[in-house]
């Protein structure tokens, strides 16, 4: 049976100093409100409620959690922490900002600072296949400014797609929703399952007991897998079915009449199936987005041989 | 874990019934065995006894509740069942050791894994599709993957039952191993022996489970093999599961996002591994550990703040 949605605290709730609005997203894992401070200044606060654990009806403000779920259902928190943790460190324009952090309602809550704007996945719906070149360069190359800053923290997002890229109305990006997010070096965490989303994850998020393989090039492979949607106007083939059979059509061949080819080299390099084949850091995407005469590594002989013999052998 | 699972084993129009099966599992583990006695050989059916007892007493041992390693399992048990058989044979002076051919799969975690020598088979099938299948040990078989024969010609073919791989053949088995396979609900992994696949149709397996219905589909399946079979019928054994698992339920990637409208992208996540891993007790997170947590995150938020 699957689980059933969680019903959002009303608008006008009291929530600790906040005033509830109304509700922003609903996801698994958790609710994301839209609601205002004492100086009456706009935030989102992002309520822990996972529905496979607790559950809440009209009317309550209290979930209902079963007596067996209790221990995971704090355990979950763990990972909400981490989330917090990970943000709390981090100021910067293009990574969104945590604002407090508190404890109601039997469950935890993470306010954060409210952007006016919107997902780039709602630009990408409107703008169907007209998304120019240089808006894919500069947003992209300014967004990657947030996620060097991420990295620099040793920390990976590990969920980046369009619908976690907001648009500020100034026109910067911010990365938002670090629910996936994991210190690269922790791995303390085996119970909670990572969160993946299909078409945007890389390959090695898939195999959950190869952990060490994720790096900045996880991230790195959403980044490209974000600029090709920006062109497709939709999800490009999920990762795990591309190992099987690959469909996807090279940006390079799908697009060459439309954007410049270095940009298109540059999304194929990102979502390379093999991580030593992608750029191995944010900096090295960065430059050769900023630059539009770099030449991009073309694939390396080994990884030719490698794949002249896979087929060889299929 | 949980599961539907069906076994049965018929002698066929044979005298005696020399295909052997179990199934077995533990609160995190399941393990199932199929194993077919070589006619021809003495005593085919002592092997395929040895061989699924000693496999499944194994497991038994090591599967407290699961297994570290499913592989090495698999490959220890199988590789100790070719000795048993091959002990037995020497305590007995028997001029030649008994044979059987063997495949066994472990499931857990929602991820199978399987490992076989002869041509006993295992099929994975998603919504009446293979998903994966075992490659029997067989010349006739590689002949049929190397296009020199046709599937219609290896079904006459004289030497089609004859494998180059068994237990208790003088030899050591060649033991194939699949690759891990993870289970979405509704998956069904169905192990037979050669007197069920043999008479039938490439596509009748996989069709036949498209309804997940393995308490009816397998019966079904026997009486088509059996009915196909004839006067000859060999003996039948089949073992079939249905994945229930919830917990890989919304996760594992058969997602198409080909088709997926662009407002769709959701985040899945699964729900967390609660029963799987409950061999380990959840760490206890007290109301002081959520407090000095919420605590922490901020005080970091001050200190970053700029």
């Amino acid at each position: 049976m699957p689980p059933q949605a969680n019903v959002p605290l009303p608008t006008g709730y009291q929530l600790d100093e906040y005033r509830i609005e109304r509700q922003l997203s609903l996801g698994g894992f958790s609710i994301v409100y839209l609601a205002f401070d004492k100086e009456d200044t706009p935030v989102a606060i992002k309520e822990y409620l996972p529905n496979s654990l607790a559950l809440r009806s009209t009317g309550d403000a209290l979930p209902s959690i079963a007596e067996e779920n209790v221990a995971t259902f704090r355990y979950g928190m763990k990972c909400f922490f981490e989330e917090g943790r990970a943000l709390a460190k981090i100021s910067h324009p293009n990574v969104v900002r945590v604002l407090n952090f508190f404890r109601a309602n039997e469950t935890v809550y993470m306010v954060m600072h409210y952007e006016r704007g919107r997902t780039l996945q709602e630009h990408i719906q409107k703008h169907k296949g007209e998304i120019r070149e240089s808006f894919i360069r500069t947003i992209f190359a300014r967004l990657l400014n947030g996620l060097r800053e991420v990295h620099t923290h040793k920390l990976l997002h590990l969920d980046i797609k369009p619908s976690n890229i907001y648009l500020r109305n100034d026109g910067q990006p911010v990365l938002i929703d670090f629910g996936a997010a994991r210190q690269t070096l922790s791995t303390d965490t085996p119970l909670l399952k990572p969160m993946y989303t299909p078409g945007f994850a890389a390959p090695e998020q898939y195999n959950s007991i190869r952990r060490e393989l994720l790096g900045p090039w996880t991230d790195i492979y959403s980044i490209g897998a974000s600029m090709y949607a920006c062109m497709a106007a939709a999800a490009p083939q999920a990762a795990d079915q591309r190992i099987e059979r690959d469909q996807l059509v090279p940006a390079v061949r799908r697009w060459q009449d439309k954007y410049s080819r270095q940009l298109l080299e540059t999304v194929d390099w990102c979502m390379h199936l093999n991580y030593l084949e992608r750029p191995q850091s944010v900096f090295a995407l960065q430059k050769a987005l900023a630059d539009k005469d770099r030449i991009v590594p073309r694939q390396t002989l080994l990884g030719h041989l490698r794949k002249k013999v896979k087929a060889f052998i299929k | 874990m949980k599961f539907t699972i069906y076994q049965e084993s018929r002698p066929g129009k044979r005298p005696t019934n020399e295909d052997r099966i179990a199934y077995c599992y533990s609160r995190d583990a399941l393990l199932m065995v199929v194993a077919d006695g070589m006619g021809g050989h003495l005593h085919g059916e002592v092997a395929a006894q040895i061989a699924v007892q000693y496999i499944t007493e194994s497991f038994q041992r090591e599967a407290k509740p699961d297994l570290k390693d499913p592989f090495l399992f698999l490959s220890g048990a199988i590789n100790n069942a070719h000795h048993a058989i091959l002990d037995y044979a020497a305590d007995r002076f028997l001029p030649d050791a008994p044979r059987t051919t063997c495949v066994a799969c472990i499931v857990q975690d929602s991820i199978a894994y399987w490992a076989h020598a002869g041509d006993s088979r295992l099929y994975a099938i998603r919504g009446g599709r293979i998903l994966a299948q075992t490659r029997d040990h067989s010349r006739v078989a590689r002949m049929v993957e190397d296009g020199l024969i046709s599937a219609e010609d290896a079904t006459r073919h004289p030497a089609r039952n004859r494998i180059f791989s068994c237990l208790g053949g003088t030899n050591a088995p060649q033991i194939d191993f699949s690759k891990k396979t993870p289970l979405m609900t509704g998956d069904v992994v169905l192990l037979c022996s050669d007197g069920v696949w043999g008479p039938l149709p490439a596509d009748v397996i996989p069709r036949a489970m498209s309804t997940g219905n393995v308490l009816q589909a397998s019966p079904a399946l026997l009486n088509q093999a059996e009915a196909r079979g004839g006067e000859n019928a060999d003996n039948l054994s089949i073992i079939a599961i249905r994945w229930e698992d919830s917990y890989a339920e919304d996760t594992l990637g058969s997602v198409s996002t080909k088709t997926m409208p662009i407002d769709s992208f959701t985040t899945q996540m699964e729900a967390f591994a609660k029963a799987r891993k409950g061999a380990q007790p959840l760490p206890n997170l007290s109301d002081e550990d959520i407090e000095r947590a919420i605590q922490e995150i901020n005080a970091a938020i001050k200190k970053f703040s700029k």
